[in-house]
């Protein structure tokens, strides 16, 4: 079925659209295969509206019938659309047929299933070509670009054809010591194959963070020999590791009866297992469905708010997910051993806590590069199966399959970060909130599918545009750097109390007065930054003795500084 | 070599955080929390410690003192070894130094060093702990609950009542008034460039605003304050009401607290007044002149229906009748709406303070934080003190005149008058500004700091104590949250201006009324707050300020939007304490410090050039001239 064979009506007109804190407007609707569009007019100078329908979550209509008149003039309609960005529009339709036909498309076409059929692989901007580059970075590359890895680390191409994890990318770094073979074989003993592979090692003292899924020990205590070899040459004489495990050790011993488990110490002597539990799939998503509900209610007085934000518990998620992060970092950094992160499947948490630990610890992954080939390598390459987790949002009443904001509590986390260190990180919150956007619904085909396997097959790389190449060429837009951005080595612990951690207003509260508020006071500062940029140029030759030019750069220096804060 | 911007500041930090250590072993023993220790490094400089500069100042002063750093007409009373409970670590051993402004106490049983520094004006009530028989380790000793949401415990020996002289002094000291001394404000030596009592002249922020007019004009009638004594002397009333006028409305307002303006608006010539409740009563009295004075204010720019803004729950406006207070009625006031605001008295506010203290002091409730932070009703009550002084805002920017009254004029009518123009007027932004604002609508209008701090006054429990000013500044705070270019000032603005409400350092805070403080003196025997702040500007001053003159701040009067302010209330807390400065303001500060020690040595350097000596040359190329090293390595040992 062609996708326009959906639309029965593509236009109508005197449609009234309705926005939080904008007057209403009246223009004309329009709906085409991947978009909805809305204009106040027909010149030029129109104002216009452009929704992908893949943002829209869920749509209400609810139709005035005259009375005994179904079809009698005057009658109208309104649709509510709800938007996975969490935008809430209203329009009205007159014509109740139109309206209804309006919806129906909508609905049909919202809800693609079909990857290739996804407007990615339709969006053809004229500033892009499809042969530049897809993606930031290869696991090869990465690899050798850090030098550190190459004395007892090494490529791994076992999986090149997804065979042994059809998860995994095709290259993935494993303890050079350990031979293919094992790695097949570890995998078998692993969910999904998902065997113990680097993420990331500390540039201070070499320890590394790994992750995986869960063992499949059963529940008569199998053991995988291959298993434990890779896990002994990881820490390679050292007499420690941990393993974090991401669920209470009761879920852990239950996971035993349908074929997971943990590692236990009987076998993996060397390394100690500590368990902290996270909520995870359905639990996270309805807490996400809690919190836009209250965050949405229209009552300006709303009673019991911070009793509501409590009880979604979305808060608690990121108290845990930063304090695990924290413990990783702790391990690594502090006392100096390397770490195991999985849960079960080790595709949503390990990867939450892989990637916050390394913000934490790196600064290389603090720049705006570094993030996203940071994202790029523990989300995308790493196999989190953003097509399920992201299919719906905060609104849809459709039933919840596999659906789990990771992506957004990971944005949330890292929010909270940039919010307790505003001058450690170099993008700015705007890169985030663009980020959240993206993974709902984009143009680009960076968040399309559940791994690379499947990207691979839809040609994902080959029909679509990368967002993160495009979010760097030809330079990154200013709005998405942090003007106070100050370079720092040093671990950025973040705080975890309750009173440190705050709702992320910018996203969750994102149309609203506030929101605009806090913009106009961003583009201040950022004018203000420009200025003294600028200013500071001609500044510096001025009457300055030449003979001091030593001790006046630093000085200068400074005071570029001071003024830009 | 280059000097890579702020490296220096990095790698001196590296050595600052020994916490982590203590926090790893917790997490050795497993415990659930550990990861909750870090914090940020940024805030392990020393630099947080001395978070305020007169703690620098003191801190320098302080070893030849014998420890104290003394304000000038501060005086020892009695140095004691006693035993600080500290609620966030172990009992520390060591000394306190009580003087007649301070108690001072440092530890001496360990490496690292635990002090106090609390004026003895913060101190609400002092309480003996255990008996003489008392069994337990350091169950004998005093307790000190403090106006600033904390309490101070300590133990001292339980041989020969060793108490007895402390608690005596400090009890005598904390509470000078209920003894029969002077506050210390009145004994201060302190000098200052600057004359803070200048700060606000009443016919000079009059003329600002552009008054007298042919609309307004100003009066002297209260000159002996004859008319109401808890006015200033200056008023600004409609021009058409006679002083026989004001007499006879004066009689029919609780206190004598006519209608005046606060504030004009230059383009609409709309005005914000404000008064007391008129004494309506049960019987539903009216007065003719109240009810045409009101008009002339409605007429002088031709608004069609006065506003006037009830701060109160309609409830209590009516209970209010009972006691020959009330509101004014549709029938008698025909060109005005009546508008209630639903804002609690002071009592309701008081004890909501008190639940917040009770979650956030000593131990932070964690485990149901938002919820018990609901329970208090502490940012329910911003909420709607806010919003009410954005509809009294609003009505005005939208050309209508208001009159906002509560029951007597000087809690919450002082809170949404002062928010509103802070909203309207960018001027009360600046530094400057704020000064004014506070000085005009909170200090020469009657706001009555005595009773509701009760300075020195040993009755802790005295009904009429309240923290409506704490919650104005909260509410202050909430804006500058909400608009982060917009204000001149910044948090530590704040925060120094409620302790020093506590203090009695200075004059500012004192008495009730303009009427007492003149008789008092306070002009001249008392040092202002201001001068205070003027001492050192630059440490108050936002670095993102915005200057922008015409435009009316609505801040978001939600829930949701409405911030716990923790970097105040929760800031005795270790944790939060290190969090206390944000990073940008720190790093804004050691950048200033910086600044002044290169400029310093520019100038040094400029000195050396400017002498035609032969050895220049050499001067300048020697290690102890400066070569970039060598100042660089300097520069990063304060850190």
């Amino acid at each position: 079925m062609e996708l326009s064979e959906h639309i029965k009506t593509a236009n109508v007109e005197d449609v009234t659209l309705r926005r939080p804190f904008h007057p209403a407007l009246r223009g004309t609707l329009c709906v085409t295969s991947h978009h909805l569009l809305f204009s106040d007019g027909k010149d030029e100078a129109s104002w216009q509206l452009l929704i992908l329908l893949k943002n829209i979550d869920a749509i209400e209509k609810s139709v005035e019938i005259l009375f005994g008149y179904p079809r009698a003039v005057g009658s109208s309609g309104t649709i509510t659309i709800k938007c996975k960005d969490l935008l809430v529009l209203q329009l009205e339709i007159p014509g109740m047929e139109e309206c209804l036909n309006i919806a129906s498309s909508i609905e049909a076409l919202s809800s693609l299933e079909s990857v290739t059929e996804m407007y990615p692989f339709f969006y053809r901007p004229s500033h892009l070509t499809l042969s530049s580059p897809w993606g930031l970075s290869s696991m090869e590359q990465y690899y050798k670009q850090t030098e550190r890895l190459w004395d007892r680390w090494r490529v791994s191409t076992v999986n090149s054809d997804y065979s042994v994890c059809l998860s995994y990318p095709s290259a993935v770094i494993v303890p050079r010591e350990v031979d293919d073979d094992k790695l097949i074989r570890s995998a078998r003993f692993r969910q999904g194959g998902r065997f113990p592979v680097l993420s990331y090692c500390h540039h201070r003292n070499g320890m590394v963070i790994m992750r995986s899924s869960q063992p499949l020990t059963g529940a008569n205590k199998k053991s995988c020999k291959e298993d434990e070899l890779l896990l002994q040459a990881v820490i390679d004489g050292s007499k420690l590791g941990y393993i974090i495990d991401l669920r209470s050790a009761q879920q852990a011993q239950q996971a035993r009866m349908t074929g997971g488990g943990f590692e236990s110490k009987s076998c993996y002597s060397d390394w100690k297992r500590i368990h902290r539990h996270h909520e995870r799939g359905k639990v996270v998503q309805e807490s996400l469905i809690k919190l836009v509900e209250a965050c949405s209610d229209p009552s300006h007085s709303v009673d019991r708010w911070l009793s509501k934000l409590e009880n979604s518990k979305w808060l608690s998620h990121v108290h845990s997910a930063l304090s695990t992060a924290g413990l990783v970092v702790e391990c690594v950094e502090r006392d100096g051993h390397s770490v195991l992160v999985h849960g079960s499947e080790g595709t949503d948490n390990t990867l939450l806590m892989s990637s916050l630990a390394q913000l934490i610890l790196d600064p290389a992954s603090r720049t705006v590069t570094g993030f996203l080939c940071l994202l790029e390598r523990e989300w995308i390459q790493a196999g989190h199966p953003f097509q399920q987790r992201c299919a719906h949002s905060a609104y849809s009443h459709a039933r919840l399959k596999q659906e789990c904001p990771s992506f957004l509590l990971l944005l949330d986390c890292v929010w909270q970060v940039w919010r307790q260190f505003p001058l450690a990180l170099e993008f700015s919150e705007a890169l985030l909130l663009r980020l959240a956007q993206e993974v709902y619904a984009s143009d680009y085909g960076t968040f399309l599918c559940n791994s690379e396997q499947e990207r691979c097959a839809a040609g994902v790389k080959e029909n679509t545009h990368c967002l993160f190449q495009s979010l760097l060429r030809p330079n990154i837009e200013e709005q998405y750097l942090n003007p106070l951005y100050e370079p720092t080595d040093l671990v950025i612990w973040p705080s975890v109390h309750p009173q440190s951690l705050q709702l992320w207003t910018g996203l969750f509260l994102r149309w609203t007065e506030y929101a605009q508020n806090m913009e106009e006071a961003r583009e201040e500062v950022w004018s203000i930054v420009k200025e003294h940029r600028e200013q500071a140029g001609p500044d510096r030759t001025n009457n300055m003795l030449s003979t001091h030019c030593d001790t006046l750069t630093p000085f200068e220096n400074l005071m570029d500084e001071l003024t830009i804060l | 070599m280059t000097f890579r911007r702020g490296s220096g500041l990095y790698l001196a930090l590296l050595g600052a955080d020994s916490w982590v250590n203590v926090a790893l072993e917790s997490c050795r023993k497993a415990n659930p929390v550990m990861a909750s220790a870090p914090i940020a490094p940024y805030n392990s400089s020393p630099l947080g410690n001395s978070s305020s500069p007169n703690a620098s100042r003191e801190s320098l002063k302080m070893e030849p003192l014998a420890d104290v750093a003394m304000l000038p007409g501060e005086e020892r009373v009695i140095d004691k070894d006693i035993i600080y409970i500290c609620p966030f670590n172990a009992a520390v051993k060591g000394k306190v130094f009580i003087t007649n402004y301070r108690l001072y106490f440092k530890n001496t049983d360990s490496e690292s060093p635990v002090t106090l520094d609390v004026p003895l004006g913060v101190i609400s009530r002092v309480e003996k702990m255990g008996g003489a028989s008392s069994r337990g380790e350091n169950s004998y000793g005093l307790e000190i609950t403090c106006k600033d949401m904390r309490n101070l415990r300590f133990a001292l020996k339980q041989e020969g009542h060793s108490r007895r002289d402390i608690f005596e002094i400090i009890f005598k000291y904390a509470f000078p008034l209920s003894h029969g001394m002077q506050l210390f404000a009145f004994l201060s030596q302190e000098k200052y460039e600057e004359n803070g009592w200048n700060v606000y002249e009443a016919m000079e922020e009059y003329r600002r605003q552009g008054l007298p007019n042919s609309e307004w004009r100003v009066t002297f009638i209260n000159k002996n304050y004859e008319l109401c004594d808890t006015y200033p002397t200056i008023l600004v009333v409609p021009y058409k009401a006679t002083e026989e006028d004001l007499k006879r409305v004066a009689t029919f307002r609780s206190r004598c607290r006519i209608p005046v303006l606060s504030w004009f608006h230059k383009e609409n010539h709309a005005v914000i007044t404000r008064c007391s409740q008129p004494l309506v009563g049960m019987s539903g009295k009216r007065n003719k002149d109240d009810e045409r004075y009101l008009d002339l204010i409605r007429e002088a720019n031709g608004t069609t229906k006065l506003t006037i803004y009830d701060a109160r729950p309609n409830v209590n406006a009516v209970a209010n009748k009972a006691t020959g207070g009330g509101y004014e009625g549709d029938d008698a006031y025909q060109n005005a709406e009546l508008v209630f605001l639903d804002i609690h008295n002071i009592h309701v506010m008081r004890e909501s303070l008190k639940k917040l203290k009770d979650i956030v002091y000593p131990n932070v409730e964690e485990s149901h934080w938002l919820s018990s932070l609901e329970s208090t009703h502490w940012l329910e009550h911003i909420k709607l003190v806010l919003s009410g002084a954005i509809q009294v805002a609003d009505k005005v920017s939208s050309g209508s005149s208001v009159v906002v009254h509560c029951s007597d004029g000087w809690d919450r009518t002082a809170q949404l008058t002062s928010l509103s123009m802070l909203m309207l007027d960018s001027y009360y932004r600046t530094l400057r500004g704020f000064q004014v604002l506070l000085e005009k609508e909170w200090i020469s209008f009657g706001h009555k700091f005595a009773s509701r701090i009760g300075h020195g006054d040993k009755n802790h429990a005295d009904q009429d104590r309240s923290p409506i000013f704490v919650q104005f500044i909260d509410c202050v705070w909430q804006m500058t949250k909400q608009f982060p270019t917009a204000f001149e000032f910044n948090e530590r603005l704040l925060v120094v201006i409620l302790d020093h409400l506590y203090s009695c350092r200075f004059g500012t805070f004192l008495y009730n009324c303009e009427s007492a403080r003149e008789s008092n003196n306070v002009r001249v025997k008392t040092v202002s707050l201001w001068s205070f702040v003027s001492s050192d500007t630059s440490f108050y001053v936002n670095p993102f300020y915005t200057p922008e003159s015409s435009r009316v701040l609505y801040p978001v009067a939600s829930m949701r939007h409405l911030e716990l302010w923790v970097t105040y209330y929760i800031r005795w807390n270790p944790r939060i304490q290190q969090q206390q400065q944000s990073p940008v303001e720190q790093r804004y500060k050691e950048l200033l410090v910086l600044r002044d020690q290169y400029l310093k040595k520019l100038e040094e350097l400029q000195l050396s050039d400017s002498a035609p000596s032969p050895t220049h040359l050499t001067n300048s190329s020697t290690p102890n001239a400066a070569t970039p090293n060598q100042h660089i390595t300097h520069l990063q040992t304060p850190f």
